[in-house]
């Protein structure tokens, strides 16, 4: 029996419900949550009652018992296929009173006299890819999503010719070539079997996608292969895993060591900024869970490139970029603050190229002992048990899909469920001090086909899917491989420890079944046995294989799941030559003017609206940032944390990225953003043999030499890599950012974002960003990158097209060695980065309340990017002793007052900190 | 023998570690206490010199900041719960909300921010109100006192039609600085005894270590 609770604020609306009427200019808007909840049985009047008192007991609140829609009501509810988050907590609070549910569903439901209510919701509170939309009231039969099983079908390829093969291969939206598919036929005839099933294809088509295989980095030539071993070569001691595990772990003090991972939802977040964005940050933190033998995520970052907020969206349907953004912030601040993990760094840029798919990066960072570094290996025997959330029908083909890029219409997004996630993420934690897990992984892209054959291919493995626990009643044996439902973990779990572990599970609250074995076979064997308990699967002898296996979706050796990728020879990418642009010369006034649309710019204004969202206090290890300022919160260059107990050991973090660099040489901009974070590094305070780096790179795959490209920027790193010796030792390649449109083909630039993870003993020592006395002296240091090209400024003045600057190596080590060595000197500092030397004085002014008075300016000297360089502040008797190396230029002294003044004029004006406090908000709220 | 500390540890949790840190610091023993040995009678609220429920998400937050949580308080676990208000009690953010919802401060809510959605404020300002001798508060009255805040339910609304008030004042932010839109500014309260205290920032993250520790100390002494 199903029965709806409406609760809504009985006086006064809510601040949030008043501001969407304000934007809608809706006047007498109602929204209000209803909930279904299907109860077991028909319930007493008492318990609905009951159940009615807990879902309103706030003040002013009001709650109905089974009022229907009225006329001109429109509401909004996941599709059934969507377990809605709420719906566990809903069984628990009925639990709670004696009464037995099976399943809750929450709605939206909103309210107005206006005819325009219904199209303000459909544009913009609806995603027809997940939600139903309701203007009268639905019924409902059950709210338990329906599904079943189904035998697996066969197929022989031994008789089909090459079309017919490849038409197979991409049935059903699956995305094997030819190629593949000949050696599927292989496979079936070295087994010598009648047939291969449907469950080997979907599950060799998610192993061999570019997503899990990497082909595309495989077939220009190893790519990977070459950062490795230039890190290899390089031998920094501080790598204790690179490349080799879910995030690369480096060095910290004291037995212990950091975690660093970062990765990307590009495609969901196309679909579903809110869900894609929420399993981006879900996904990197499982990553981190599901390092060594499991780390503790003391840390998280963020970085969205979306398309103009005022532009459509170029694909009907799909969200344009102000909703994407809103929903960004929305999904980061659920999962980030539900989770529990500080915010180091969040970012959103506005560029054209991202508008059809945006750049969705989440990164973490986490915590472990040195002794739990290393990936573990399963033994022959041990357990396969999933923990965590249900498996549903959700995100099937997405990493095939997220690999074709251009037709991943037809694919849904994941569902992320961060309390299922904050639940095991201390389960883990005290399973490995209990040395419970011999071995685990995270369950993500290609569900747990990906995690079991990887993590089983130590040994061998067989599993049951008929015991995964599911959302639905059941589901094909493909389905329940291929789903991929998050907020789940795979474990190796010993059967000595087995009970233990268990127990431990249990009183997190965790989920926990086992699912198969570990085995000595070197076999990948997975099967559907509807009648082979859990039970009796503990039971057994360590090295039993059940005799009754039901249906078989396939057993094959490790050996043949391998497959060889096909070379293709690239050429050197095409650089662009030539001097870059010249500067205009201005007047002061026009400086002015170019500065108020310089700090207006998204790439330099206030974020507040967002990260002001985002916890960043959590865990209480946050030494310095994401902000700083005194007067305005200003975003930091780099944000440091002490997350060992007791220990001043901090650990920096900072990232690089410029899409508008890449546009002009993304060979030159891999070079620039490197050096960029290095310099940063150093000047916090942190060595260069300190300091390791994780590479996201996100590369179109239909646009012109975009294989030249991509080899480019990894040989580019692998330069970088082996000069400073700092080793890349995380990363993940998205080789789909070309986008089939209504507009025609839009391709993102090929570009990395990089992401610099240093470490000091001491947090004291780390240098900050605030101005602090008047009268010091602010000075410019580092190399020259004066080029206007991928420069906010640049971009105002139309400067856009020509080279970026070349940089020499040999003088980045001068400069970083000289910078080490008079840190002494500094009384703070800020790394130039977006907008240049005129972004550094704006937001100096606007963090400190105190202001500068400049000897000279030039559009060159304020707005040019030198991205490896700082301004500084030298008491002015220092300003002497700063050494040659530094190239110091001296900008101008601290003054009372809070302006930038140039000959007694102000540049920094009133619209122009309007601007840069509020342009951002303007654009997207 | 050190004073004993409960820290309810329930789905959601989130803040734990730096609570039980702080408690620590102080000299006391914080334990766990979870919520699935609570219900299953393998442990209980009430065997300690102190209860705190941390911060956090309690069940995801879902059905309301608190709401299932409070539910728990106030069916399986009541008599115990009760038994916890006797003496020092201290619920921050979540555990605020879960307090609020338990019972301890009448009839008071805790509602969305007046910017309707959670805000972040790294170096939150808190004046001590100069009144209340909870033991929480001994010797911090009318001191300003910086600590982060995170919270997106966090706007104290007390009942408007109850003719007594059944809390204290305890803290206020600092004039201008409100960052939920709280009644008078309140940042939060205690019972009319002061044994419980509720407050929606977050005192255990605090970079200045006399300042993250101060309330705690205060709650420990007061059980010495």
């Amino acid at each position: 029996m199903i029965h709806k609770f409406s609760v809504r604020s009985a006086g006064v609306a809510e601040p949030d419900i008043r501001e969407l009427g304000r934007s809608w200019e809706l006047d007498d808007l109602e929204v209000w949550r209803d909930y279904y909840v299907e109860f077991e049985g028909d319930p007493e009047p008492a318990a609905l009652t009951g159940v009615a008192a807990v879902l309103g007991d706030q003040l002013d609140v009001e709650v109905t018992v089974n009022q229907p829609l009225a006329q001109g009501d429109v509401q909004v509810a996941y599709k059934r296929g969507v377990v809605d988050n709420e719906s566990d907590s809903i069984i628990t609070v009925c639990g709670l009173l004696g009464v037995e549910a099976r399943a809750g569903k929450v709605a939206t439901t909103y309210r107005s006299s206006s005819p325009r209510l219904r199209d303000l919701v459909a544009s913009t509170r609806f995603n027809a890819t997940i939600e139903e939309l309701h203007d009268e009231e639905p019924h409902y039969d059950t709210l338990v999503p329906q599904g079943h099983y189904e035998p697996t079908v066969h197929y022989d390829l031994r008789g089909l010719d090459d079309e017919a093969l490849a038409e197979l291969g991409v049935a059903g939206g699956r995305n094997l070539s030819l190629a593949q598919m000949k050696h599927v036929r292989h496979i079936q005839e070295t087994l010598g079997d009648e047939y291969v099933t449907e469950v080997l294809l979907e599950a060799l088509d998610a192993r061999w996608s570019d997503h899990c295989a990497h082909t595309t980095w495989k077939s220009l030539g190893g790519l990977l292969g070459r950062l490795i071993n230039a890190a290899k070569d390089v031998a920094n001691p501080n790598v204790l895993s690179m490349f080799h595990d879910n995030a690369g772990v480096w060095d910290f003090y004291d037995g212990h060591a950091i975690a660093i991972k970062a990765e990307t939802h590009n495609g969901p977040s196309a679909i579903s900024g809110y869900f894609g964005q929420l399993t981006k940050l879900g996904g990197v933190l499982r990553d981190i869970l599901g390092t060594g033998l499991s780390a503790d995520p003391i840390g998280s970052f963020e970085y969205t490139a979306i398309g103009e907020p005022e532009a459509l969206a170029p694909i009907k349907g799909r969200p344009d970029a102000r909703r994407l953004a809103g929903e960004t912030i929305r999904a980061i601040k659920e999962y980030g603050n539900t989770f529990g993990v500080p915010m180091m760094s969040s970012r959103m840029t506005f560029h054209p190229s991202y508008r059809a798919k945006p750049f969705a990066l989440g990164g973490s960072i986490g915590l472990l002992p040195v002794s739990a570094a290393q990936r573990g290996t399963p033994r022959p025997g041990d357990f396969v048990v999933l923990i965590g959330g249900l498996t549903g029908n959700e995100g099937i083909h997405g990493a095939s899909a997220s690999s074709a890029g251009a037709t991943m219409d037809t694919t849904a997004v994941q569902i992320g469920a961060p309390l299922e996630q904050v639940k095991f993420r201390k389960a883990l934690i005290e399973l490995r001090e209990e040395g419970c897990m011999s071995a685990l992984t995270d369950v993500g892209g290609a569900g747990l086909n990906s995690a079991v054959g990887e993590i089983g291919e130590a040994c061998g493995v067989w599993i049951n899917t008929a015991l995964v626990p599911l959302k639905t009643a059941a589901l094909p044996m493909w389905r329940i491989l291929l789903s991929e439902s998050q907020e789940r973990m795979l474990l190796a779990v010993p059967p000595e420890h087995q009970e233990r572990a268990k127990k431990i599970l249990d009183r997190h609250m965790v989920r926990s079944t086992v699912i198969g074995r570990f085995a000595d076979t070197g076999r990948y064997h997975v099967f559907h046995a509807p009648d082979l308990t859990e039970e009796a699967l503990i039971a057994s002898a360590p090295d039993a294989v059940p005799a009754h296996q039901g249906e078989t979706g396939f057993d094959v050796s490790y050996e043949l799941l391998d497959i060889e990728v096909e070379r293709q020879e690239v050429g050197p990418p095409p650089r662009p030559s030539g001097p870059p642009p010249a500067w205009p010369s201005l007047e002061p006034a026009e400086l002015t003017g170019l500065l108020e649309q310089v700090v207006s710019d998204a790439e330099v204004a206030s974020q507040h609206y967002a990260d002001s969202q985002y916890d960043s206090t959590v865990q209480g290890n946050t030494w310095y940032g994401p902000h700083h300022g005194t007067e305005h919160p200003v975003r930091t260059a780099y944000w440091a944390g002490t997350p060992v107990a007791g220990s001043p050991a901090a650990a920096v973090l900072n990232t690089a990225f410029n899409p508008w660099m890449f546009d002009a040489d993304p060979v030159a901009a891999t070079r620039q953003m490197f050096c960029s974070l290095l310099a940063g590094q150093v000047l916090a305070g942190v060595e260069v043999h300190d300091v390791c780096m994780c590479d996201n790179f996100y590369t179109p795959h239909l646009s012109e030499n975009w294989r030249e490209w991509l080899v480019g920027m990894v040989d580019e790193l692998a330069v970088l890599v082996r000069h400073f010796g700092v080793p890349l030792i995380s990363g993940k390649d998205s080789s789909a950012g070309s986008v089939h449109t209504d507009e025609g083909l839009v391709s993102v630039p090929p570009a990395v974002f990089l992401t610099a993870l240093g470490k000091v003993p001491h947090r004291d020592g780390l240098l900050r960003e605030q101005w602090t006395a008047p009268g010091n002296a602010l000075v410019r240091i580092g190399l020259s990158t004066s080029s206007p090209v991928g420069t906010v400024a640049g971009r105002k003045l139309g400067l856009t097209d020509g080279a970026l600057d070349d940089l020499a190596l040999s003088d980045v080590d001068t400069y970083l060695a000289a910078l080490a060595a008079s840190r002494n000197l500094l009384r703070s500092g800020a790394r130039i980065g977006a907008g240049g030397v005129a972004a550094a004085l704006a937001q100096g002014v606007l963090a400190s309340g105190t202001g500068v008075r400049l000897e000279s300016a030039t559009a060159e000297s304020l707005f040019a990017e030198h991205r490896v360089g700082a301004v500084v502040e030298v008491a002015q008797d220092d300003v002497d002793r700063l050494p040659a190396e530094l190239n110091p230029v001296v900008l101008g002294v601290l003054a009372p007052g809070s302006g930038i003044l140039l000959d007694g004029t102000d540049l920094f004006t009133p619209a122009a900190r309007d601007g840069w406090l509020n342009s951002f908000t303007a654009r997207i709220a | 023998m050190k004073p004993t500390v409960n820290v309810l540890y329930l789905p959601g949790t989130n803040c734990q570690e730096e609570t039980i840190s702080a408690f620590a610091a102080v000299g006391a023993t914080p334990r766990l206490r979870f919520a699935a040995d609570l219900l299953a009678g393998d442990e209980r609220l009430d065997d300690a010199d102190i209860l705190c429920i941390p911060g956090g998400f309690s069940f995801g937050d879902h059905l309301g900041a608190g709401a299932v949580a409070g539910a728990l308080l106030r069916s399986h676990l009541a008599d115990q719960f009760e038994a916890c208000r006797t003496r020092p009690l201290i619920g921050i953010c979540n555990g605020f909300q879960i307090a609020v919802r338990g019972g301890c401060f009448g009839k008071v809510g805790l509602k969305v921010n007046s910017s309707g959605t959670f805000r972040n404020e790294e170096n939150q300002r808190h004046v001590v109100d100069e009144e209340n001798d909870s033991p929480w508060l001994t010797g911090l009255g009318g001191q300003t006192l910086v600590f982060p805040c995170a919270h997106g339910e966090g706007r104290f609304h007390p009942d408007s039609t109850a003719s007594v008030a059944e809390y204290r004042v305890a803290l206020r932010y600092e004039k201008d600085s409100n960052p939920d839109g709280s009644f008078e500014n309140i940042a939060g309260i205690t019972s009319l005894d002061g044994l419980s205290f509720g407050l929606m920032d977050h005192p255990e993250r605090a970079v200045d270590p006399e300042v993250r520790l101060a309330f705690f100390e205060n709650g420990v002494r007061a059980v010495r």
